[in-house]
């Protein structure tokens, strides 16, 4: 097999890369708040039982869990979440890395003094305007660089998907590289990730400059 | 004619676990009066204000704006009339507190549009104020551009925007260097000419002296002294008092 065929059958499989990534930040950046505030709860019970699943999901191995969603319903109930693969793939990527986000979003909302929170109280703002319009911008642009961070990783992790034998780019060139015992498709798969943690750093960086604009 | 009080406290009690902080505390402020509170570090003065502010829970006594009780024998109002409450006063803070990603204008001018005021109305008002506070032209600049006098400034803008009918200062100068601290000094002033009620607590002596109607001296959670800054400062009372402001003399 030419090198061109490689890359042409990997290509293939970038559009289940993409997937996996998009959908996996669009449940995971959203689920992540949601998970934040519930660990920062005043009821001990709800922010007890939070830290317990973050410390499951950072604690266990992405790829034990991308096993356990994708198959566990299967040893259980004798079913599957769903035919298509790619919904149990991105329902263990989220959960896992909206624990990721929410341990960083905790971290941001937690730099931000007290006395801001103060400052709106007295000015009349509601708990959800203080939050909507004082805090989280704040916070945004504390966390941008581990964000950016976990982002970078997202990106090379979606190669875990080989695990449950979901066609994206890199299960289809482990394949290329077991039939026809080449080295190759790994190193396209390397160059394949660099490119796109490149395009990954370009757009995080112009976040980051747009909310440069204050200190 | 009594004069009519603005604010008034009554025996007000706050303890942070097994440490009293605030003990039998009773003032009042009279509308178009400045009243500054001095004394120690650690004597109370800012939890004080934070319990007129609700930023601190009291566990006793009672709070009282324009007659109207928000804090009665230990029992807060709900919490709908304490928001109303809060559109009374305004406070400045120390560290000024500006929202960082906010320019100078929507610092000053978001709380009164949140508050379902006229956009336009607001926006007037808000040049007019930092016109006050000598900011012409800041209005699109960022809180870090400022320096802490001017930051400061605009805290009291911003304060100033929701009108307030008292305004509380916490030690507004503390973070700032002398020539800062001057020319906020100068504004908290000018405010005094108007008959702005205001209650300042400081440790700038000859600013308590020259610009309130009554000082009032605290020192362990307790007011030891209060009365016309002169009488205070010139002829203090009691020995506590004294110890305190021998450290000024200097």
């Amino acid at each position: 097999m030419s090198l061109l065929t490689m890359i042409v059958k990997m290509s293939e499989g970038l559009g289940k890369t993409c997937a996996i990534f998009f959908l996996t930040l669009l449940f995971a950046l959203p689920l992540g708040m949601i998970v934040a505030l519930l660990r920062m709860s005043k009821i001990k019970v709800v922010s007890a039982v939070t830290r317990f699943f973050i410390t499951i999901l950072r604690g266990t191995p992405l790829m034990l869990q991308l096993l356990a969603v994708t198959y566990g319903p299967y040893y259980l109930f004798g079913t599957t979440v769903a035919r298509n693969k790619l919904v149990p793939v991105v329902i263990a990527f989220a959960i896992n890395y909206a624990a990721y986000f929410a341990e960083i979003y905790r971290g941001g909302i937690e730099s931000i003094s007290v006395g801001q929170y103060e400052a709106a109280e007295v000015l009349g703002y509601t708990k959800l305007q203080t939050f909507l319009r004082i805090i989280l911008p704040q916070v945004v642009k504390r966390i941008m660089p581990s964000v950016t961070n976990e982002v970078v990783t997202l990106v090379k992790d979606t190669s875990m998907a080989f695990t449950v034998s979901y066609q994206e780019m890199f299960t289809i060139g482990k394949q290329i590289a077991n039939s026809q015992t080449s080295f190759m498709p790994f190193v396209v798969a390397g160059v394949f990730y660099y490119v796109f943690n490149a395009v990954v750093d370009y757009v995080m960086g112009r976040i980051e400059k747009r909310l440069d604009y204050y200190r | 004619m009594a004069e009519e009080s603005i604010l008034s406290i009554r025996s007000l009690q706050k303890s942070f676990d097994s440490l009293t902080v605030l003990q039998d505390i009773s003032l009042s402020v009279e509308r178009g009066n400045v009243i500054s509170v001095i004394g120690p570090s650690g004597s109370g003065k800012s939890t004080l204000l934070r319990c007129a502010t609700f930023l601190e829970t009291a566990d006793g006594g009672d709070i009282l704006y324009d007659g109207q009780y928000a804090l009665r024998d230990g029992v807060y109002a709900p919490k709908a009339e304490l928001s109303r409450f809060r559109t009374r006063f305004g406070l400045v803070f120390q560290n000024f507190q500006l929202f960082p990603h906010y320019s100078v204008m929507k610092n000053v001018t978001e709380a009164p549009v949140l508050h379902g005021e006229d956009r336009e109305e607001v926006r007037e008002r808000g040049l007019e104020l930092l016109k006050k506070m000598g900011l012409e032209g800041k209005e699109n600049a960022y809180p870090y551009q400022l320096s802490g006098g001017q930051q400061q400034r605009v805290a009291i803008a911003r304060a100033l925007a929701m009108r307030p009918e008292i305004l509380f200062f916490d030690e507004p100068t503390s973070a700032l260097d002398p020539e800062l601290t001057g020319e906020v000094l100068k504004v908290i002033r000018q405010l005094a000419e108007e008959k702005m009620t205001m209650v300042v607590v400081t440790h700038e002596m000859p600013f308590a002296r020259a610009v309130s109607n009554r000082v009032i001296f605290m020192a362990g959670g307790v007011i030891v002294e209060q009365g016309d800054p002169l009488q205070v400062f010139d002829d203090p009372q009691e020995e506590r008092t004294r110890q305190f402001l021998r450290v000024f003399e200097r």
